[in-house]
């Protein structure tokens, strides 16, 4: 599947800062989907791998030859200590709950310390990773003071890979504007909250730029005083340097020559990589991805129905039988019916009191006549 | 445009350092952001295409950012200089934003009258006279104080104050207004001998009083002694009572103040058994209330 992707052309930096005149078409690896949920399960798991095992002593709280004193001594049953003579004798012993007793579910050293991931998921959630650190949005939410970089993904020319002195790679620092973000890390110097700071884990500060470079002549000597910076080498990408804490988009600069190698070492999705057997970078599930853009593009506004813009909302239900309106609403002729009975009521009661008035009279006037 | 969604899904469902969570709503701290809050359509991260309005020492500016210049976090962003009318300055933000969407142009514009509005208060409170606030650190406050009265306490402005007129007196600043006729003083001396008598009355007077009066006769006593004790070294010491009191005084005065000061002193004295006295008869009524 050919895929139309802009790649622009990236200008390097030399040591001035000033762009030289060489530029480099973006390699198709930054415009690798990116797939946090995937970095973040990948980090986890690689985190995992350095672990230490630990464990509890196999004989801890079973070096005694306790037994249960039984019933009947109005002690609980619980095993206790063989002998006289001692503190010890007569206390409970093996329980969790008992003082020198085991632990509840001893740690065990087979415990499944470290963890396999899959090769290609390894690689996809590193591509991702470089994908994201191209994009300066990201990393300036990832927290990294990028105002002033001239430009994002930052390359500068090979000759810094020969640096000797800390002072030249403080200078470089300056003159590409990434100081700032190394001046970060002096600021957030502080110690650890809690125990760490007793396991030599004492002090924390955040994470500045990442230097990757083609070949070290010096280039990691020189870096490696100067807090926050890390250094890698291109063909040993690390994704733990990549996305640190699983959230991608560190700062990251280049030298020419790592920048080069990423096509190979990677691939385009024309070309497979041809350091890495069988490996090309992972295909998108979506090739366009500006939802807002899609749906308003004729293909789909040509099959979608036109939106329903009347909001029906739900009625109270009325019993016609007693609700004179509700049976009105089904039968308008129920209202003629009701007038005309009421009309004929009222003509039956004017009959009868007629009837009643005559009948009354002619007996008022027979008692006359009488 | 195309990012555009892919930002946002990201940052809106993990993380974003610009991102700050309330109870109710959810903020943006991005200073770039036209509305503050966190939302698709006002984040300047999420969006290629945004324009905000930002003020500078009294200026505002409109920011501009296009598709074009994303790669480049240097020149992202374009800086234009509002004029300080309002109309004009609206003006000026429907020109450059002709064809942008309209949440923009609006927000823009309800953020440039924002601003103007409290640019005139401040232009108005500076011509006032403004009251600072300054906070106060509890700790700091109370250590401050704690500090002031033992200060106070270790001052013993008494003593010092008692010691500066003293050595005024012996310099010689106020002259030799001491310096009285020996026939004067001893006249003196006489009637405060009389004078003893009168306070010593009192005295028994007040500690009829109190219950217990044996004890204080006897003490009377031993004041009477003390007393004329102290006469006779009143002599030099009187001068330096009259010192502590006022400066400028008759000689009636003087033996005023010489049988006030004698009464001080057995005041003084008496003042010492006289309050634990006082406070068994505090705790003696303080019981009748009880009862």
């Amino acid at each position: 599947m050919s895929k139309v992707v802009a790649r622009p052309l990236i200008t390097v930096y030399n040591e001035k800062a000033e762009a030289s005149g060489t530029s480099i078409q973006l390699p198709a690896i930054f415009r690798a989907p990116i797939r946090p949920d995937i970095v973040s399960f990948v980090q986890q798991q690689m985190s995992m791998n350095r672990r230490h095992p630990y464990c509890v002593s196999e004989k801890a709280g079973h070096q005694t030859s306790a037994e249960s004193w039984g019933t009947g001594r109005a002690v609980a049953r619980i095993p206790r200590v063989r002998g006289g003579g001692t503190h010890r004798s007569g206390q409970g012993a093996y329980g969790n709950m008992c003082r020198g007793g085991r632990m509840f579910a001893p740690t065990k050293i087979w415990r499944r310390w470290h963890r396999k991931i899959n090769v290609n998921q390894k690689r996809f959630a590193l591509c991702s990773a470089v994908a994201a650190s191209g994009i300066p949005s990201l990393v300036m939410s990832k927290g990294h003071l990028i105002n002033d970089v001239p430009e994002m993904p930052l390359v500068v020319s090979d000759k810094v890979q020969e640096y000797k002195k800390t002072k030249q790679a403080v200078v470089l620092l300056r003159r590409l504007r990434a100081w700032t973000d190394v001046q970060k890390v002096y600021k957030t110097r502080r110690f650890r909250a809690g125990k760490g700071k007793m396991r030599n884990r004492r002090r924390t500060s955040k994470l500045g730029p990442l230097v990757i470079y083609g070949r070290d002549q010096g280039l990691t000597k020189a870096f490696r005083n100067i807090p926050g910076v890390s250094m890698i080498s291109v063909n040993k990408l690390n994704l733990m340097k990549l996305a640190p804490g699983g959230h991608v988009g560190r700062f990251c600069i280049w030298t020419e020559s790592a920048f080069q190698r990423l096509n190979a070492l990677y691939g385009t999705w024309r070309l497979k990589s041809k350091l890495k057997s069988n490996y090309n970078l992972p295909q998108p599930i979506m090739t366009g991805t500006d939802l807002s853009r899609l749906l308003k593009s004729d293909e789909i506004q040509k099959v979608i129905r036109r939106p329903r813009k009347m909001i029906r909302r739900a009625s109270v239900k009325r019993n016609p039988l007693t609700n004179m309106r509700a049976l009105m609403k089904l039968n308008p002729y129920s209202a003629v019916i009701k007038k005309s009975a009421a009309a004929v009521a009222e003509a039956r009661k004017k009959s009868k009191t007629a009837l009643l008035e005559k009948k009354r009279e002619a007996s008022a006037t027979k008692k006359v006549a009488a | 445009m195309e990012n555009d969604d892919i930002v946002w899904s990201i940052i809106n469902k993990s993380f974003c350092s610009y991102k700050v969570n309330t109870k109710t709503q959810r903020f943006c701290r991005n200073e770039y952001n036209l509305t503050g809050l966190c939302n698709r359509s006002s984040c300047p991260l999420a969006n290629s295409q945004y324009a905000t309005v930002r003020e500078e020492d009294g200026n505002c500016f409109l920011y501009m950012k296009t598709v074009e210049r994303s790669g480049f976090p240097r020149n992202m962003w374009e800086k234009v200089k509002l004029s300080k009318s309002l109309e004009k300055a609206l003006r000026q933000i429907n020109e450059y934003l002709v064809y942008w969407p309209g949440f923009l142009k609006q927000k823009c514009k309800q953020r440039l009258l924002k601003i103007s509005q409290y640019l005139i208060r401040m232009r108005k409170l500076r011509l006032r006279r403004q009251k600072k606030l300054v906070p106060i650190q509890r700790k700091q406050d109370r250590r401050e104080r704690r500090r002031e009265e033992k200060a106070l306490v270790a001052a013993r402005l008494d003593s010092a104050i008692e010691k500066e007129l003293l050595e005024r007196l012996k310099r010689g600043t106020y002259g030799d207004i001491y310096n009285f006729p020996q026939v004067a003083f001893n006249k003196a001396l006489e009637e405060e001998e009389e004078e003893e008598v009168e306070p010593e009355e009192y005295g028994e007077d007040d500690e009829n009083e109190e219950e217990e009066g044996e004890l204080d006769e006897e003490l009377e006593k031993e004041l009477e002694e003390e007393s004329e004790n102290e006469e006779i070294e009143y002599v030099e010491a009187d001068s330096d009572l009259e010192a502590e009191l006022e400066g400028e005084s008759d000689v009636e005065d003087i033996q005023v103040n010489k049988a006030q000061s004698t009464d001080s002193i057995k005041e003084n004295i008496r003042r010492k058994p006289r309050l634990e006295i006082e406070y068994e008869t505090e705790t003696s009524k303080s019981l009748k209330h009880k009862v």
